[in-house]
Order: structure tokens, then C-alpha cells, then sequence
């Protein structure tokens, strides 16, 4: 009895799940129309000083509400991955150029309609940052990149040290006295990675279409070893404390700075301003040479304003991205903020000249380079950055570290790819 | 009996010399906080135990607020949470362990197996699964989803320490109520309940500690840093790229330590009864 | 049950109340029970109309993870199907309540007894049901709050979602077990596997032992009799345990900082002994966490032996005493064993708990120092390299099989350890 009863009861059930699947394929598109438009934009932490007033004009003359959120610029690409399709993400983000790569893999951003003329405004690499198997995803805002900050109590201009193998001399001399000479965050790629590409080494090669060939890593190069070998030549002289080292190396290196501890750093232009809020009297400068007679080198980063692809006013975001990236937009932010322009024009004028760190920041991009923007990218930094530190604290040989960081980047890129 | 004495006196002052020495093992940290906080400076750099220029800065520093910044705000979320928890999983604890202990019914037997076996997966390796199940609901930044998960994941522990203490709780008492005319109700609310009160403070503590504990699954569900309860937000502190600062971390640390384990230290007889009784059973 | 048929054969109500409750009501209405029957098919109507969507997306989801790009998205397909699955389970369980319920209802009414009415049922729902009363509350909080978020895991381990698989521009696919062949076949992650793997045995095991130890020791020191100020001693040796553990970890990840932080600068220095690399050399941050984790851990242990110790019937010790036995004597043959054996279970979820232990191990040293020929950090444990995997890389499925691989370990080792100490008796 009761089997039979069980076999009708699962077979009713059996017939209700029978037509399965969706039935309308596309509803989700036009609900938005008819409310009263509205935008939100992350800006970077501390820095929507610079889009206040271009916002507010820009809100007045489209009838669109904007509303503006701080967030860390680093970070917000994993939150648009957990709020995006949540429907609490935002329309814009503003993100470094190394992240456009993941993001579009991922499908996290818009593409964006620009005209040639347009693109032609923004250097070069900066722009070229933003462009993915032919479409634009964002419009470059700022670029920056690392250079030298020293303070001008502990150093004059004149006394500045204007090779590494100088610094290290100099340096020795302040830790024998108690006191830090130059410090910088080579256990980091992103640091570090300016000496080994001096010296020939690279994260990816260009094939001859310009794309970058993830299966030529250059990491561990004879150069880069050279390049290695040499870094660690730093630690080892224990002109770096230990303290500096690992992801929480940079609040311990800009607080020794800040405390008038350390004579000089390698930093970024992120620093100007909360450098000059800590009461620090303090001078920038190119990168010194290295050994063998070549400037450091340096990566460039690129923030940019993009557009999310879960935003429902996609158009109207476009717009407003186009707006905060015009020539003129991008010189009020600068002016409020320091922040590099990435327009061609605005490199070379008066108001970036007259700006120490934006100067030195136009200077040293001669030396500098893009970071690849390809989401293998994603792959390299952790395992090369393990083998800076395993170098650095002498756990293994550069030429081993190296080769098996390479190793590591090739099978993870292999095993993500299927 | 010469040598006994001797022998004692030998015993007393090894005893304590090494209480003395595990008090500074204890206390030094703790100390160390509390200097910290007085410290000028942003960095552990120039910290010590005993600052030479001490500062109320770093707690001015909390009452400050900025886009990113809510410091009395994340202590105010915390404390609901924790109390929100700490009262559902009482709730939802004891009227499960009371059915465990005081009936049998189908798949009690198994239950209590799969309960067990629950509490050693840690909740939190199921992140992804928490978050989209916070989208799917529209609850991201929801402290009542975040109580809800965290009551939940109390359950299982919970409810096999309470299902414990019920059993060592005579039937006889139930009988003799029943006889009397008393419900199940009754009898699990006016019997039963009063007599559990070690239990239920165990219960209740791990209920109010376990999310001020937690900041792999806040931090998931928790988007917006008004939302933020203090765990996530004095990890950034210490972490944040830009702008963290050690000092005002140890600042905020006191203000929560030091209520948490005055209240803990108060109320610290009644769980320990529950503790040793409960958690006890050969 | 076989004299019972005999004494009545006849069962005509029963079986069509059955058979008519496959509409769930039909069979109490015709059993005229009718607030009951309306209710079921109330009940029964909202079921089907509230969640037929659910099962409509979710099973079409559950199996094809999505078909089109950007409408669909597999890890929400997956986690509608999963709970669409759930919500079936308790309708089926309901179904078959009511099936079971009219067939009882009409064999009452053969019987010739008299049909419960609502009100009755009510009181029989008070009684009889009782304790599924007390235990649903509970049970449905634990299954959506915990036991979907671990088979949605468990199910993703057999995906291949990660940051090339994800929405919006990507859809997931079911791949079996590739992802588990993968961890052992894979060189860097298999050799990052079983050196994680091991060093969380190790931790697991060091970390309580050294917990436990300490706790007994100090509980059985602060027992001795003629010892003064115990309540003093007492509230300085909880104190670990009543400060919040996150503070402690974050505070000591500071003071053991190589170059700045007070163990080296202060406490070595004033040794004479040269700065230690505790959190760059993974040899001394294993020592560093071992010794945050004593620290941190033995307080509840402490506790705990305290009350124990006070529960020790006295007349053992006497007849000890006669015995002339000595102190160490006393305390190997009485003492311990006693304490062992009342505080198994205690003991033993000190060992699940630092398997699991991963605030200490994140906010201490971040799983750090960096560690050649491993995508995990030196001092990474299983839980804290997968929450690595699943919010710093993307590695969703890896994260997910390796979820699974753990829980069967510590499953496995628990249940062996919960039958041999025969804490199961009662379950």
C-alpha cells in the first residue's frame, strides 16, 4: 500500500518538475528607464576632492543624481565582484591598469565607445592600458609612478646620492649610526621589478603583434638574476630592517619616514600629501643609477575611470566617465589633488611643472614601463614576490628562487586555463 | 617532620615563583597594549611600555569619523550583534537540547551524530556559499543575516553541551510535575531552564564572544564600513595600505578589552559551574 | 501488529483517504476533517504556486549551470538549484506527514473510533508532536544557515569555477573530479598540499597538547591547599581568555614584529640575545604561534581541571594516604587520571578547534613568511590557505575540494577518537 501510494506521489512530483528552465529569456533590460536617473562613483580613498566641482556641474547639466564613495582604488574591483551583482555596486570605479586585464576576463567592465581623436589626447601607455583585443574598456585619469622622496633635514640636495651602490654607502653609514638610510620595498615586485627590467628582465615578452606572450617569462633571465643578486646585496648589508619586509612593509617603511627615521624611500606620488600632512620637510628625485650605468627603471601605474558592466545607466555612466576624463576635469583634479594628469598636453604644462612630485613623477616615466594588462598578471605577483623574500632572506639562491617562481606562474597560468 | 616543613617551604616559594612569573607572561602583553595607546606616532616604531611623552591622541583620534572611519559606530554594531546572537542562540539552543534530551522522536539518534560532526567543519570555508546566499536574499550589509548565520553556526556546539547538562537534570522532576499538571512547556520553562543557568551561561558567552571573534564572514557580508563591526574594522586598521596606525588600533582595542572581560571576569563563577558539569561527561 | 490486522480486516477508509491525499486535503476532507483539509490544501497551494519558480530555475540550473551569457549566472543557478532541492526535501517530508496523517485518520475512523477533531489535533500537535516542535526552529536555521553554505561548497568542488569561469562573462561548468585529480597531480599544488597538510597536524597537535598542559599544570598548582590568594592567582590566569582573542593576536602580531616590535627590541635585547626573525623565518613564526596559542588557550583548560579538581571525592586521597603514597604519586594515580577522564571531550574539540584555528594563524603573520616552491605561505594551515584561495586568487573550485578533502579528514579523526573514548554512548 504505502509503496504505491509513494511511487504516485513521486511520479506527480516527477510530472510538475517536467518543464523546466527559463521560460523568458530576456526581461532584465528595460526596467530602468523610467526612474529618475542616478549614478554612483567610487573615487579613490581621499581623493574626491578632485571630481567635486566637474560632478556637480555634470549632475546639473543631465539631470542625474551622482553620488560619491570613497574606496580604496586597489580594492575595488573585489568589491565589484561581490556588490555588482548584488545591485549594490556602483556605475564607475576607478582602477589601476594592472587590474583591467582580470576585469575583463571576468566581464566586470563596460566597453566604451571613443573616438580616435579622443584616445589620441592620453600618452600613449596610458592609454594603451586600457585597450583590450582591440576595445576600450576606460579613459586613463592619472599615471604614476615610484621615484625618491628624502628629507631635506637628514639630506640636502647637494649631498644626494645619485647611484644605488652610493645609497648603499651612505646607508651603511646611517644604520651604524642607529638610523636608516634609503629604504625601499624590494621584496616586491612592483618595487623591485624596475631594477631587474634595467637589467633585461621581464615579466612577459611582446610578440610581434605588441600582445604579451604569456609563455615567455623573463623573470628569471640572466639578467634578472643579476638584477636579484644585486637587490640582495642590500640585505644582506642589513641596510633594511627586517620589519620592512611582507605586506605590512609599507605602513613600517612610510612610518619611519614620517618619524624622520629613515633619510630617504621609494615611493609614489600616493605619498605627497600624507608625507607633507607629517610635518615633513622633504625633496624628490628620479631614480638613482644603477652598476651598470642604466637608470632604474620604475612600472607606471594608470588609474582610470570605468564603467561597471552591471551599472543599469551604462550610457549615462559612459558619459560621465568621458566628462571626468577631459582635459579640463582632469586639471582641476590635479589641482586638488596632485594627482598626474594623463593627458599629453598637461604632462608638459606649467601647473605639472610647477609641482614638485608631479614633475619628478613626468621625469621618471621616461624610465618607466607599463605593467602588463593581461589577467595572467594575477598569477605573477604572489609567486615572484615569494621569491624576492625567500631571496632577500637568504632561504634560497636568487637563480633557484627565480627559476622556480617561473615555474609556479607557468603552472598556475596552465592549470587556470584548463 | 623537620624535613616535611622544609620540604613545604621548598614547594611554596617554586609555586610561587612560577605564578609570579606566568603573571608578567599575562600581564606584559596587556600592558604593552595599554602603552601603546599612549604612545605618540602612528607606528609601532617608537613604542614602549611606558611612553616618554604619553598622549590621549590616538583615543581623540577614534571620535573622529571619515568616509571610512566609524569607530564608535562599529563598536555599537558589534554589541547588537553579539547581544542579538548571544539571546537567539539561548532561545533556539535550549528548546532544541530540551526535544534531544527529554524525547524521542525520528531521527534524534542521528541528529545528535550530525551535530557533532557540524561544528568541526568551520562555517566560514563556505564563504562564496554565505555570500551569494546573502545576494540572493538581497541581504548584503544585513546585520540580522549575519546574526542569523552566526546563531546558526552556535547551534550544533551549543546544543550538545545543553543536551549534557539537561540529561544530568533527574527525570524525577519532571514526573513529579507532570503529576501536578504541568505541560511540556511548563516544564521546560520552569523546571528545566532555572536549573540549566550554568549551562545557559556557557551558552550565552560563546553566543556573545563567537562574533566578536569573527572577521572572515563579516567582513564577506559586510560590504559598506558603516556596516562594519569591530573585528573588521581594527584589522584594517593595522592593515590598511595607506593610513594604518597601530597606536590608534591599541586605543580602540582597550575600549572594547577592557568591558568585554570586566563583564567576562563578573560573571565568570556561573559558567564555569556549567562548564565543568556539562562539558564534563566521561 | 499481525493480531491487530486479523482482529480488523476491513480497511476501506484508510486506503482512499490515502490515496486522496495525494491532493494534499482531499484525504482529511473526506475524512471530514475540515479545517484540517482546507488547511493542508491551503498549505499545499501556496507550496506549489510560492515555489514553483524555484524548482522551475533551480533544477534547470542545478544541471546545465547556465547556458547563456550574461543573462545566466552559474554560482547563483547552483546555489538556487541546491536550494530548490531543499525546499523539495521538506515538501516531501510534509507530503508524506499528510499521506501518513489521512491514512491514520481513516483507519481510526474503520476502527469505529471517533475522528479527532481540529482542536484535538491541536493538542495532539502539542503532544505528540512536541518535540518536532522544539527541534524545527533550530533544525531550519542550521539547514539554511549551515548546511547549505557547506554542500554548495561541496558541490562547487566539482566545477570549474574560478577566474576564468566567472559571470558576467563567463559561465561554470560541471567537471567531476578534475579538480581533486588536479591537487594530486599538479606538482606545485600537491607538494603545497601535503606541506600544508602536515603542518597543520603538527600545529593541531602541538598547539592543544601545550594548551592542555599548561592548563592542568597551573590548576593543579593553584589547588594546593596552603596556597594564599587563590581567587588573585585565579583572575590573572583567566585573563587570556577574557580579553577578546583578536585583540591578543593583532597586539602580539606587533610586539614580535622582527625589527620594531618589543620581544626583539626589549625583552631579548635586555637578554643580550640577538634579534629574532620571528615573522620572516617560518621556523620562528611556527615557535611564535605555538607560543601565542599556549598563551591563548590553556586559560579554558584551566578553568575547567579547577572545577574538576574541586569535584575529586576526597576519601581517593585518604585512602592514598594510608598508602603512604608521595605527592607525584597522588597525582599521577589519582589525579590525572580522574581530570582525563572527566575532561575527554573537552579535550578533544581543543584538538578541532586549532585544526580550524584560523584567526590566529591569518592575523598573526597572514599564513607568512613567503615559502619557495609553495602557493601557500610557511605557516599557512588548511583553513587559512583555502580562505586565501577563495578571496585573494579566485580559486573557487580548488577551495571547494580542498573544504571537502579537510572536513573528511577531521571527520574521520574525530569520529575514531569519539567512539574509542565512548563520549558516543549516549548519541
Amino acid at each position: 500500500m504505502k509503496k504505491s501510494v509513494l511511487i504516485a506521489a513521486v511520479s506527480t512530483l516527477g510530472l510538475l518538475l517536467a518543464a523546466c528552465g527559463p521560460s523568458n529569456s530576456s526581461k532584465s533590460s528595460d526596467t530602468s528607464a523610467t526612474k529618475t536617473k542616478s549614478l554612483t562613483v567610487w573615487a579613490d580613498k581621499d581623493k574626491s576632492d578632485g571630481i567635486k566641482s566637474a560632478v556637480k556641474q555634470f549632475e546639473k547639466d543631465n539631470n542625474v543624481k551622482v553620488k560619491i564613495v570613497e574606496k580604496a582604488y586597489a580594492d575595488q574591483l573585489e568589491s565589484l565582484r561581490l556588490d555588482g551583482p548584488a545591485g549594490s555596486g556602483p556605475d564607475i570605479i576607478t582602477i589601476p591598469s594592472d587590474q583591467i586585464g582580470t576585469a575583463t576576463t571576468e566581464g566586470l567592465l563596460k566597453p566604451l565607445t571613443v573616438s580616435k581623436a579622443t584616445q589620441k589626447q592620453y600618452t600613449d601607455s596610458a592609454m594603451q592600458s586600457q585597450i583590450v583585443k582591440g576595445k576600450v574598456y576606460g579613459l586613463p585619469r592619472t599615471i604614476e609612478t615610484t621615484f625618491l622622496y628624502y628629507n631635506k633635514k637628514l639630506l640636502s640636495e647637494k649631498d644626494l646620492p645619485k647611484t644605488t651602490d652610493e645609497w648603499l654607502t651612505y646607508s651603511k653609514q646611517q644604520v651604524a649610526a642607529g638610523k636608516y638610510g634609503l629604504l625601499a620595498l624590494w621584496d616586491q615586485v612592483y618595487y623591485a621589478g624596475g631594477i631587474l627590467s634595467s637589467y633585461g628582465g621581464y615579466i612577459f615578452n611582446k610578440d610581434a603583434k605588441g600582445n604579451y606572450d604569456t609563455s615567455d617569462i623573463g623573470l628569471n633571465n640572466a639578467g634578472a638574476v643579476k638584477a636579484a643578486t644585486y637587490i640582495k646585496s642590500f640585505y644582506d648589508a642589513g641596510v633594511f630592517p627586517k620589519g620592512i619586509l611582507g605586506d605590512q612593509g609599507i605602513n613600517t617603511l612610510d612610518s619611519l619616514f614620517t618619524e624622520g627615521k629613515a633619510a630617504a624611500v621609494i615611493s609614489g606620488p600616493w605619498n605627497i600629501q600624507p608625507y607633507k600632512k607629517a610635518g615633513i620637510d622633504y625633496g624628490v628625485a628620479v631614480l638613482p643609477t644603477l652598476p651598470n650605468g642604466k637608470h632604474m627603471r620604475s612600472y607606471i601605474g594608470v588609474k582610470s575611470w570605468n564603467v561597471s558592466s552591471y551599472s543599469k545607466n551604462g550610457a549615462m555612466a559612459e558619459k560621465l566617465v568621458k566628462y571626468l576624463s577631459n582635459k579640463q576635469n582632469l586639471l582641476t583634479a590635479f589641482k586638488k589633488t596632485q594627482e598626474v594628469p594623463a593627458v599629453k598636453s598637461l604632462v608638459n604644462s606649467t601647473a605639472v611643472k610647477n609641482s614638485i612630485g608631479a614633475e619628478t613623477v613626468a621625469k621618471q616615466s621616461q624610465y618607466a614601463e607599463l605593467t602588463p594588462s593581461i589577467s595572467a598578471m594575477d598569477q605573477v605577483w604572489d609567486p615572484a614576490n615569494n621569491a624576492l623574500q625567500v631571496i632577500n632572506t637568504g632561504k634560497q639562491a636568487p637563480k633557484t628562487a627565480l627559476d622556480n617562481a617561473v615555474k609556479t606562474i607557468k603552472s598556475a597560468i596552465k592549470a587556470n586555463k584548463k | 617532620m623537620h624535613t616535611n616543613s622544609q620540604s613545604r617551604f621548598w614547594r611554596l616559594l617554586l609555586t610561587y615563583a612560577v605564578l609570579i612569573g606566568i603573571t608578567v607572561v599575562i600581564i606584559y602583553p596587556l600592558a604593552w597594549t595599554v602603552g601603546a595607546s599612549f604612545n605618540p606616532g602612528n607606528s609601532l616604531v617608537s613604542t614602549s611600555l611606558i611612553p616618554k611623552h604619553p598622549t590621549f591622541a590616538h583615543y581623540v583620534a577614534l571620535t573622529k569619523t571619515s568616509a571610512t572611519f566609524y569607530y564608535f559606530r562599529w563598536f555599537a554594531n558589534s554589541i547588537k550583534i553579539s547581544v542579538a546572537t548571544m539571546i537567539l542562540s539561548v532561545i533556539f539552543v535550549s528548546m532544541t537540547a530540551y526535544a534531544f534530551s527529554r524525547f524521542k522522536f525520528v531521527g534524534r539518534k542521528n541528529g545528535l551524530t550530525v551535530f557533532l560532526l557540524l561544528q568541526m567543519i568551520p562555517q566560514f570555508s563556505a564563504l562564496i556559499a554565505i555570500f551569494v546566499l546573502a545576494q540572493m536574499m538581497g541581504m548584503v550589509n544585513s546585520h540580522l543575516l549575519l546574526i542569523l548565520i552566526y546563531t546558526g553556526g552556535q547551534i550544533p556546539m551549543s546544543t550538545y553541551l545543553m543536551k549534557g547538562y539537561f540529561d544530568s537534570i533527574p527525570r524525577d522532576l519532571d514526573e513529579s510535575a507532570r503529576i501536578d499538571g504541568a505541560g511540556n512547556t511548563r516544564i521546560f520553562l520552569k523546571i528545566l531552564m532555572p536549573l540549566a543557568r550554568p549551562m545557559l551561561a556557557v551558552v550565552a558567552m560563546n553566543g556573545f564572544t563567537g562574533p566578536l571573534g569573527d572577521f572572515a564572514i563579516s567582513s564577506v557580508i559586510l560590504r559598506n564600513p558603516k556596516a562594519y563591526t569591530l573585528p573588521i574594522g581594527l584589522y584594517n586598521l593595522i592593515t590598511d595600505k595607506m593610513g594604518a596606525s597601530y597606536t590608534t588600533f591599541a586605543a580602540g582595542a582597550i575600549l572594547i578589552s577592557v568591558p568585554v572581560a570586566i563583564v567576562f571576569l563578573m560573571l565568570q563563577r556561573n559558567f564555569v559551574t556549567g562548564l565543568t558539569a556539562g562539558g564534563t561527561k566521561g | 501488529m499481525a493480531q491487530r490486522i486479523e482482529v480488523k480486516p476491513q480497511r476501506r477508509h484508510a486506503r482512499i483517504a490515502a490515496a486522496l491525499s495525494i491532493i494534499p486535503g482531499l484525504g482529511q476532507l473526506y475524512n471530514r476533517q475540515w479545517v484540517k483539509g482546507i488547511f493542508y490544501l491551503l498549505v499545499a497551494g501556496l507550496y506549489l504556486n510560492g515555489f514553483a519558480n524555484l524548482f522551475n530555475m533551480g533544477f534547470w540550473g542545478l544541471i546545465t549551470l547556465g547556458t547563456e551569457v550574461p543573462r545566466d549566472n552559474s554560482i547563483f543557478l547552483l546555489a538556487e538549484g541546491l536550494i530548490a532541492v531543499l525546499v523539495l526535501a521538506i515538501g516531501i517530508l510534509f507530503y508524506w506527514l499528510n499521506l501518513r496523517d489521512a491514512y491514520k485518520t481513516g483507519e481510526a475512523i474503520d476502527n469505529g473510533e471517533a475522528v479527532i477533531s481540529f482542536k484535538a489535533s491541536f493538542h495532539n500537535v502539542m503532544d505528540r508532536d512536541y518535540p518536532y516542535l522544539m527541534v524545527s526552529p533550530g533544525v531550519l536555521l542550521l539547514v539554511f544557515t549551515v548546511i547549505f553554505p557547506i554542500l554548495f561548497s561541496f558541490a562547487l568542488a566539482f566545477t570549474n569555477y574560478n577566474l576564468y569561469h566567472m559571470a558576467p562573462a563567463n559561465l561554470a561548468d560541471w567537471v567531476g573530479l578534475k579538480t581533486f585529480a588536479q591537487i594530486f597531480t599538479v606538482d606545485i599544488w600537491r607538494s603545497t598540499f601535503f606541506s600544508v597538510l602536515g603542518w597543520t597536524v603538527i600545529w593541531t597537535l602541538v598547539a592543544s597538547t601545550l594548551s592542555i598542559v599548561l592548563g592542568i599544570f597551573f590548576a593543579v598548582l593553584v589547588h594546593q591547599k596552603d596556597l594564599k590568594f587563590k581567587k588573585f592567582w585565579r583572575i590573572i590566569l583567566v585573563l587570556p581568555w577574557a580579553v577578546p582573542g583578536f585583540v591578543t593576536i593583532l597586539v602580539f602580531a606587533g610586539m614580535f614584529n622582527d625589527s620594531f616590535g618589543a620581544i626583539n627590541t626589549t625583552i631579548l635585547h635586555a637578554l643580550g640575545i640577538k634579534a629574532i626573525p620571528w615573522l620572516t623565518e617560518a621556523k620562528w613564526t611556527k615557535v611564535a604561534l605555538l607560543t601565542i596559542q599556549g598563551w591563548l588557550g590553556f586559560p579554558y583548560i584551566f578553568i575547567v581541571t579547577t572545577g574538576v579538581l574541586q569535584s575529586i571525592p576526597e576519601d581517593l586521597y585518604e585512602a592514598a594516604l594510608m598508602d603512604g603514597a608521595t605527592a607525584m604519586q597522588k597525582f599521577r594515580q589519582i589525579t590525572l587520571p580522574f581530570i582525563m577522564m572527566q575532561m575527554m571531550p573537552i579535550i578533544i574539540t581543543q584538538y578541532t578547534f586549532n585544526f580550524n584555528n584560523f584567526n590566529i594563524i591569518y592575523l598573526f603573520n597572514s599564513g607568512g613568511p613567503a615559502m619557495p616552491n609553495s602557493t601557500a605561505g610557511g605557516t599557512d594551515i588548511l583553513v587559512s590557505w583555502i580562505y586565501k584561495l577563495t578571496l585573494k586568487s579566485n580559486q573557487y573550485a580548488l577551495a571547494a575540494a580542498l573544504t571537502i578533502l579537510l572536513s573528511v579528514f577531521v571527520i574521520a579523526i574525530a569520529l575514531w577518537q569519539f567512539r574509542r573514548s565512548q563520549a558516543f554512548k549516549e548519541g
